[in-house]
C-alpha cells in the first residue's frame, strides 16, 4: 500500500484534520498527492460525507499557511544564502536584478503558480521570500490563487466524482505539461533574442 | 547550451502531452476505477454505479449509513487480505450488473427526444 492510499484512506476516514495537515506540508514543498487529496474531497464532498464549504476554507487556510511557512523560510533561512550571493562578484547587481524581475513579474507569478503551474509553488514562496518580495502583496495573491485553486479542484472533483483517480492522473500530467510549454516559451524567447542582433541594423539611405 | 535545454524541454513536454491524452482516451473508455485500498463502500459502489447494500451483502455486512472505512480497514476488521475483499466485491458488481443488464448505463436526466 502506498503513500497516496494511505493518504486518502485517512481522508476518507477522518475527514478535514487530514486534509489540512497534508495541504499545508505540500505548501512548504514536500510531495505529496493533494491534486489528488482536494479531488477525492470534491468525490466525498458529492457523497454526501464532506461538506463543501468546509472543505474549501479548510483547504484554502492550508494552502496559505503552507505558503507563509515557505516564504517565512525564504526570507529568514535563504538570508544566509543571499548574504553569500551578494559577497560574490557582480553578486549585488543579480540579486538586484532579482529582485526588480520579482517586482514585476511577482504578483503574476504568485497567482498563476498557485492554481495553474501548481508544481513551481513552494519554490516561489521561498523565492518570494529571498528577494524580500512584500508581503502583504504576496499574502493578497497567494489567497486568490489557492482559493480559485481549491474551488477549481473540488468542483473538478464532485464533476467528475465516479473517477477521481483517472481524473487525478490526468490533472497531475497536465500540471508538468503546462510547466514545460512555459519552459519552451521562455527558452524559446531567449534563443531568439540571442540569435537576433541586439540593436536592428540601421538602413543606410 | 540554451538550445540543448529547449529540446530537453520540448522533449519532456511532449512525453508528458502524450502520456496526458492516452490516460484521457484510457479514461472515456473505462469508467470503472480500479478497486484501491483507499476506497469506502459507498465510494465504490458510487463509481461502479450499483446500490452500496449489494457491496454490504456480499462482504456480510449491514449496510452503514455515511460509512467512511477505507477498505483496508474493513479488511483488517475481517482479518482478510484487500485483494480478497476486492475480488469478493467485483464479483457482486458482475452479478448486480447481469441480473439487471439495462440498468448498466446510467439514463440522461433532462434530456428530451
Amino acid at each position: 500500500m502506498n503513500l497516496t492510499d494511505q493518504l486518502l484512506g485517512a481522508l476518507s476516514q477522518y475527514g478535514l484534520p487530514v486534509l489540512f495537515g497534508v495541504i499545508v506540508i505540500a505548501a512548504v514543498g514536500i510531495p505529496l498527492p493533494i491534486s489528488m487529496m482536494l479531488v477525492a474531497a470534491g468525490s466525498f464532498v458529492e457523497l454526501g460525507e464532506m461538506k463543501l464549504w468546509q472543505v474549501i476554507v479548510v483547504a484554502s487556510a492550508g494552502a496559505v499557511i503552507g505558503d507563509q511557512i515557505g516564504y517565512a523560510l525564504g526570507r529568514w533561512g535563504g538570508h544566509r544564502f543571499a548574504e553569500r550571493i551578494r559577497r560574490r562578484r557582480n553578486g549585488l547587481e543579480k540579486l538586484a536584478q532579482a529582485q526588480a524581475f520579482a517586482k514585476r513579474w511577482g504578483a503574476a507569478g504568485i497567482f498563476l503558480t498557485r492554481w495553474l503551474i501548481t508544481p513551481l509553488g513552494p519554490w516561489l514562496n521561498l523565492t518570494s521570500g529571498m528577494t524580500g518580495y512584500p508581503w502583504p502583496r504576496f499574502f493578497v495573491w497567494d489567497l486568490l490563487g489557492e482559493v480559485l485553486w481549491v474551488v477549481l479542484y473540488v468542483m473538478l472533483g464532485m464533476l467528475f466524482s465516479d473517477r477521481v483517480q483517472a481524473l487525478a492522473e490526468v490533472l497531475g500530467n497536465l500540471a508538468w505539461v503546462i510547466v514545460g510549454l512555459i519552459a519552451a516559451v521562455i527558452l524559446g524567447w531567449k534563443l531568439l533574442r540571442y540569435l537576433q542582433p541586439a540593436e536592428p541594423l540601421r538602413v543606410e539611405k | 547550451m540554451v538550445l540543448g535545454a529547449l529540446a530537453l524541454v520540448i522533449l519532456v513536454t511532449g512525453l508528458f502531452a502524450v502520456r496526458t491524452v492516452r490516460r484521457a482516451i484510457f479514461w472515456r473508455t473505462h469508467r470503472d476505477e480500479v478497486i484501491r485500498p483507499w476506497m469506502s463502500i459507498p465510494y465504490i459502489a458510487h463509481s461502479y454505479r450499483v446500490p452500496p447494500r449489494v457491496l454490504y451483502q456480499a462482504l456480510g455486512l449491514s449496510p452503514q449509513p455515511h460509512d467512511r472505512r477505507p477498505l483496508k480497514q474493513i479488511a483488517r476488521e475481517q482479518s482478510r487480505s484487500v485483494d480478497e475483499i476486492t475480488s469478493v466485491l467485483l464479483d457482486a458488481i458482475a452479478r448486480e450488473r447481469a441480473n439487471r443488464p439495462t440498468a448498466a448505463p446510467p439514463p440522461e436526466p433532462g434530456r428530451s427526444p
